[in-house]
């Protein structure tokens, strides 16, 4: 993975030393709340309902024990003692204090850790498909590109103002597992004809209010341009998105108003001119950025595969554990392991400092010193022996992080919801907890198989609920909590918007009628092999519908 | 008009805080200043918008509340969140460690 | 109190004035037009030296082929956050190789001049207190390790294409 230089220490340095300065004017009145705001933002520091939330960049999701650690110690010393893993691959904590944040980003850069741009008008952190280096379908390892935009984007002073804020998405293989249909870009790593690396460029997808699917503006961007292609983009945007709405400022709005042909001309003209500019990316400069990401040394560890069949068979637990949570690795004597942060009945995506300490041990001894967080709120240790999967579930075991339920139905991924934020209708965490504990039972999840249910607690989205198998929405009707659901929608390479299928749900009714919708798929499936998502785009949302709300007409919520 | 409570967030931590009688920003809704009448409403607008300009708090809101039985009770579930906490247990000891326990009926 | 701020320090007798429906530029001060009141008068005469303001809805590009006439190009932020100016003044600099003074008008704080000047702008029109106050102690809040090349040319770090030094 990357590590900082002197440059990138000194710069983290003085960013942190910049922000303090900015948080003492605070203080002492002499900066306003209304300056301050966005300047904050920039440092990932929102106010929420009961206190501050600081979200902590992990870039593309990559991590190593040290700084895993450093997350705990931060939990520790300026918090409750828990963080919360993301939808973008970054970590929330909820009750840091305004005075001590800068000395919490000064004990987090000694880790080459930051804060910076997780929030406000900016270009946020740029994520990558969480199995990067270790996937077998992998075209080329996206995380390089990854970290080449997450430096130039870096308090880009053009780009620091955008009328909205700017979420771009990186993934290396056709299956799309970085969900770059739903991102301000996409950027879809390819090989031409000739083996040269280059990128699909996708613009203007996104969730929230409007949830769209990105347009496609270039079939192959050369690797040499990924930057001046997408100061391009940038340019175009902050000339033109609008400003005047904050509900219609993000470019997919822009691409939708202006039509995707005119803007990728625009695109088009502002790129011809920057093409040969001092933007463009040597060959050499890539070669180094990707040295960081080599795959660690893979020795050869036959062995696992006897010693996983006598475990299996010993422990029907770990077996349920290694079918569920373990994907295939391109070396054949590895795996790719998810720790899953969604316990039956418990919080999605959240851990204690001791868990986030336990993960840094098995990390270190187990995983090549490599974890990952996804996009779907879990822990990823991408290289792990199978001869290593027994001690590493024993690990597991002990910190309540061996739950076998990865993409399945109580995989649950939540936003922090009414619990925790302030722009939150309605809440989200105890409806997963519901869900989780009804469908908990290991026989039940593993009948119905891949479910992905996403819940998100307002409008915004950022529970992802428009591309969940099963998405729900909270909202506030009258004073009360009402849930909207949505079938069908999928983050993958074929997204889809998920349908909203009728009127809303009380909270005690929402359990009832998700079990309707998972009864009504098992019994029209052709069989166990099609999963729900499959199912619902054979029958369309009818048979769901009316399984629902029977006769009666389903008005929309 | 219903009763009401100031609130806001305490500039230098972020917590909820409301205002009580003696003036204070105190961490607990049920020791806040009930303003019944509009002169009384108008008074902690006033109070309010002193503080932020003075920098103690931010976000700075009148909210409604209703008073049964002497506890006082925000009308929106918000604001009940916001002085009673998150709905759910966290931190240490939640029951992710027993998470392959199998769940209760 | 408006003054005006160089990094060679505070101007006197600057002569700029934004006209405005009841502010006219007096005898010894120079008016500062809107975009289209200066292409009516560039096609009008041969005066040289002109002001004008690019509004953040402005195509700063219609500037072009007038450069030679122009002696200071104002692009405002009527709004702190509204970042157009920070790309009018990145295009006017480094597409239409404009060479004179780029001045910040609007809502100019502290915290943004870095990332003005880094695009190209050299004066800043300011009433801000704090911002005042910073720049006559010559304490600009800026980084000097930089991740992109910019409008305004900077040293190379020597080390990835894309850093420079301030």
């Amino acid at each position: 993975m990357y590590r900082y230089d002197e440059f990138d220490h000194a710069f983290v340095s003085d960013r942190v030393e910049q922000f303090r300065d900015q948080v003492a004017r605070r203080l002492s009145g002499e900066l306003a709340e209304d300056a301050f705001k966005p300047l904050r933002l920039m440092n990932g520091v929102y106010l929420q309902l009961h206190a501050y939330m600081l979200r902590v960049a992990i870039p593309y999701g990559t991590l190593n024990g040290r700084q895993m650690r450093k997350l705990a110690y931060v939990a520790r010393k300026y918090d409750r003692g828990y963080g919360h893993f993301t939808t973008r691959q970054n970590i929330q904590y909820n009750w840091p204090k305004l005075s001590e944040l800068p000395d919490a980003l000064a004990d987090l850069a000694t880790v080459e850790m930051h804060a910076l741009q997780t929030s406000g008008n900016c270009i946020r952190n740029v994520t990558a498909d969480h199995f990067a280096g270790a996937a077998a379908d992998e075209v080329a390892d996206p995380r390089p590109y990854a970290e080449i935009l997450r430096q130039w984007s870096s308090v880009h002073p053009e780009f620091s103002f955008l009328p909205r804020k700017f979420k771009i998405a990186v993934t290396g293989a056709e299956r799309d597992r970085a969900a770059i249909q739903v991102h301000d870009i996409g950027l879809h790593l390819k090989k031409n004809e000739k083996g040269e690396i280059g990128f699909a460029v996708y613009v203007g997808g996104g969730q929230g209010r409007t949830p769209m699917i990105a347009k496609k503006i270039r079939d192959f961007l050369p690797e040499q341009d990924l930057l001046s292609y997408t100061t391009a983009i940038m340019r175009v945007y902050n000339l033109h998105g609008r400003r005047d709405n904050k509900y219609k400022a993000r470019i997919k709005i822009l691409v939708h108003e202006t039509g995707v042909e005119e803007l990728s001309r625009q695109v088009e003209a502002e790129f011809a001119e920057l093409r040969d500019t001092e933007l463009k990316l040597p060959e050499r400069d890539v070669a180094a950025i990707s040295a960081y990401f080599a795959p660690p040394e893979l020795g050869s560890r036959a062995e696992g595969w006897a010693n996983l069949a006598q475990w299996k068979k010993a422990d029907p637990e770990f077996a349920r554990w290694v079918q569920n949570n373990v994907q295939p690795h391109k070396h054949p004597d590895y795996g790719m392991v998810t720790i899953s942060l969604k316990p039956i009945g418990g919080i999605p995506g959240d851990a204690t400092d001791t868990q986030m300490e336990a993960v840094a041990d098995i990390a270190e001894e187990y995983a090549f010193d490599e974890i990952r967080v996804s996009h779907e709120q879990n822990l990823i240790l991408p290289h792990v022996a199978l001869a290593d999967l027994e001690p590493v579930y024993r690990g597991l075991v002990a910190a309540g992080l061996a739950t076998a339920n990865a993409g399945l139905i109580t995989d649950i991924i939540a936003c922090p919801g009414l619990d925790y934020c302030a722009l939150a209708n309605a809440r989200s965490i105890p409806v997963a907890q519901e869900l989780s504990t009804r469908f908990g039972s290991p026989e039940r999840q593993a009948e119905i198989g891949e479910l992905k249910i996403k819940i998100s607690g307002c409008i915004n989205a950022c529970g992802h609920h428009h591309v969940g198998h099963i998405g729900l929405l909270g909202v506030e009707k009258k004073g009360e909590e009402l849930y909207q659901i949505t079938l069908g929608g999928s983050g993958d390479e074929n997204t889809s918007i998920g349908e909203i299928i009728g009127r809303g749900f009380e909270p005690e009714k929402v359990t009832d009628a998700v079990e309707v919708i998972v009864n009504t798929y098992l019994d029209l499936r052709l069989d166990p092999s099609e999963i729900f998502l499959d199912a619902y785009r054979r029958v369309g949302p009818q048979p769901f519908k009316d399984a629902l709300y029977g006769d009666k007409t389903a008005a929309a919520a | 008009m219903a009763d009401k409570v100031l609130t806001a967030n305490r500039l230098s931590d972020g917590i909820s805080v409301w205002l009580d009688a003696a003036g204070n920003w105190n961490e607990h809704l049920q020791d806040a200043f009930v303003a019944r009448h509009k002169e009384a409403v108008d008074a902690l607008e006033a109070t309010g918008r002193q503080a932020f300009a003075d920098n103690k708090v931010v976000d700075v809101n009148v909210v409604d509340v209703e008073e049964i039985d002497g506890v006082l009770r925000p009308l929106r579930m918000r604001e009940r969140i916001r002085a009673e906490g998150p709905s759910i247990a966290y931190a240490a000891g939640y029951s992710g460690l027993t998470a392959t326990a199998a769940p209760a009926a | 109190m408006t003054k005006i701020w160089n990094e060679a320090g505070f101007v006197t007798d600057d002569p700029w004035v934004i006209e405005t429906e009841d502010a006219k530029a007096g005898s010894n001060e120079k008016a500062i037009l809107g975009l289209d009141d200066f292409l009516a008068k560039v096609a009008e005469g041969d005066e040289t030296g002109l002001g004008v303001l690019i509004n953040p809805a402005d195509d700063v590009r219609r500037l072009e082929g007038h450069l030679d006439r122009i002696a200071l190009v104002a692009v405002a932020f009527p709004a702190f956050n509204d970042g157009r100016a920070f790309s009018h003044a990145s295009l006017l600099r480094s597409r239409l190789t404009y060479a004179g003074e780029i001045r910040a008008v609007g809502d100019v704080l502290i915290d943004q001049i870095p990332l003005m000047l880094r695009c190209g702008i050299d004066s800043f029109a300011v009433s801000n207190e704090t911002a005042l106050k910073r720049l006559s102690e010559n304490r600009l809040p800026g980084i000097e390790n930089h991740y992109q090349p910019t409008a305004r040319p900077s040293q190379d770090a020597g080390s990835y294409s894309w850093r420079r030094r301030a």
